[in-house]
């Protein structure tokens, strides 16, 4: 017995990763701990009011996240991805968050802040997260509760924010860009880099309701940016551009994927699942097609991934318009365009949807790529 | 100054880590603040730290480990005493371990 025996090594050096990957494991797991928020953003794809009882009613139990847990670390899982709604208002947070940890998973968080309390902050400080992500809609008050619609809510975010930040627990920061903090981005990124050094991002697509809400969904595409402001936006950050473009001729001749006809080529439910705040799983957290979805309640975990999960990735398109365009674009990694988001807007997962191919068009020839569309 | 580890002494894992034995590879994982000093840090455990770590029972001494070792391996028993020793030094000094 010789050389050195525990390295210290950080999680991307890890060589596990590899082998994971080709042994198809489950490496990470969202759970939804509620689909209430404490806010109304008018651009949110699942918030329920603060009190809507029978949301609560049927969200997750401490007992349920537990063997969800353990059941997605027998698959190898690693990550476990906590949010909403907005987790704090679970009053079991805690007991939660901490079991999690104490399980040994890598725990992000994803919250708004607003509802953060030294409590909570003296947990993180005690068992550090993965990161905390926290949204940050706008820099002004008028443009935050513009937003949220709730009143007060921006000294609370920043009362919440500046707690983590003097605590120094890890906080990533980032945007969703839309028609009602546009006029503010700049200082929204200025904001998030002065706060976060290694870490800013934004996200110009609005997704639609999970719950399919017709009046709520016309709020959303109402804050949605036209193709030509996505397009200004990212090449107003030369390194996301430059991903964009790296991507797009990187992923663009996917000849492999061509020949077979499953809707789903994307990393839906391959290394990871969502569980949703009613014990639903979820191949990822935005695929709501009801022939998707399985009900952790009457099953395990364990059966979805293994058993449920192949099959439905091998569910194939019998819509020539899809097969005959989107399924052959090149511009197809320029494009918003996935099951998950087809089915919400739409109503099917192979649907087609002017927007994102519009978005895909006005990417594309914002990097002088000239192809024509199919169809 | 740092505190030796002894022969007749006992080590188990902390409990601010958890370790888990992911496909063929041991990981301790830091659940608590304090242990480890950079961001995302894991520790991976090779072949010789993982024998060693299975044998950290809290019943075991570490010379319990080196006589389980050296029926184990073909190795002098003085290696097998620096190794042992050397391990548990080295993952005690990082809080990975405590004493019984």
């Amino acid at each position: 017995m010789t050389d050195s025996f525990a390295s210290p090594i950080s999680l991307n050096e890890i060589q596990l990763w590899d082998k994971m990957k080709e042994k198809k494991s489950m490496i990470s797991l969202e759970v939804e701990l509620t689909a209430r928020c404490n806010n109304d953003c008018s651009h949110c794809y699942v918030n329920l009011p603060a009190d809507d009882v029978d949301s609560r009613k049927r969200e997750l139990t401490l007992d349920e996240i537990e063997t969800a847990a353990d059941e997605a670390m027998e698959l190898g899982t690693m990550w476990c991805l906590i949010t909403g709604g907005e987790p704090l208002l679970r009053e079991d947070f805690s007991d939660i968050y901490l079991t999690l940890k104490k399980k040994g998973l890598l725990v992000s968080v994803f919250t708004n802040a607003c509802l953060l309390r030294e409590e909570h902050v003296e947990l993180f400080r005690r068992y550090p997260p993965r990161d905390i992500e926290v949204t940050v809609y706008g820099v002004t008050k008028q443009t935050y509760e513009h937003i949220t619609r709730k009143k007060g809510s921006f000294e609370t975010f920043k009362q919440g924010l500046d707690l983590l930040l003097d605590a120094r627990i890890k906080v990533r920061l980032k945007t969703m860009a839309m028609k009602s903090n546009l006029h503010e981005i700049e200082e929204i990124a200025k904001f998030c880099r002065e706060r976060t050094k290694d870490f800013f991002r934004f996200d110009p697509f609005l997704q639609l309701r999970h719950d399919g809400n017709e009046l709520r969904n016309q709020l959303i595409r109402s804050e949605r940016l036209s193709p030509q402001e996505i397009v200004a936006l990212e090449r107003s950050d030369p390194a996301r551009f430059n991903a964009l473009e790296i991507q797009c001729q990187k992923l663009s001749n996917h000849d492999s994927d061509l020949h077979c006809h499953h809707i789903i080529h994307c990393g839906a439910g391959r290394g990871s699942l969502s569980l949703s705040h009613d014990a639903k799983i979820h191949l990822c957290s935005s695929l709501y097609d009801p022939n998707c979805i399985y009900d952790f309640r009457s099953g395990s975990l364990t059966d979805a991934y293994t058993k449920f999960v192949p099959k439905i990735r091998m569910i194939d398109s019998g819509n020539q318009e899809f097969l005959q365009r989107c399924h052959i674009c090149s511009l197809i990694n320029l494009c918003m365009w996935c099951p998950a988001r087809a089915h919400l807007e739409v109503g099917n997962m192979d649907g087609f949807v002017d927007y994102f191919c519009q978005v895909a068009r006005a990417r594309a020839e914002a990097m002088g790529i000239t192809v024509s569309i199919p169809g | 100054m740092e505190e030796k580890v002894k022969l007749d002494e006992i080590y188990i894992p902390s409990q601010d880590v958890v370790v888990r034995q992911i496909e063929d590879e041991m990981i301790i994982i830091p659940v608590a603040s304090g242990i480890g000093n950079m961001e995302d840090e894991l520790y991976t455990v090779n072949k010789n730290g993982k024998a060693i770590m299975k044998l950290l029972d809290g019943k075991n001494s570490l010379q319990d480990i080196v006589a389980e070792l050296s029926e184990k391996y073909d190795a002098p028993p003085g290696e097998l005493e620096r190794d042992t020793i050397g391990f548990v030094q080295e993952l005690f000094k990082r809080r990975l371990l405590v004493r019984v």
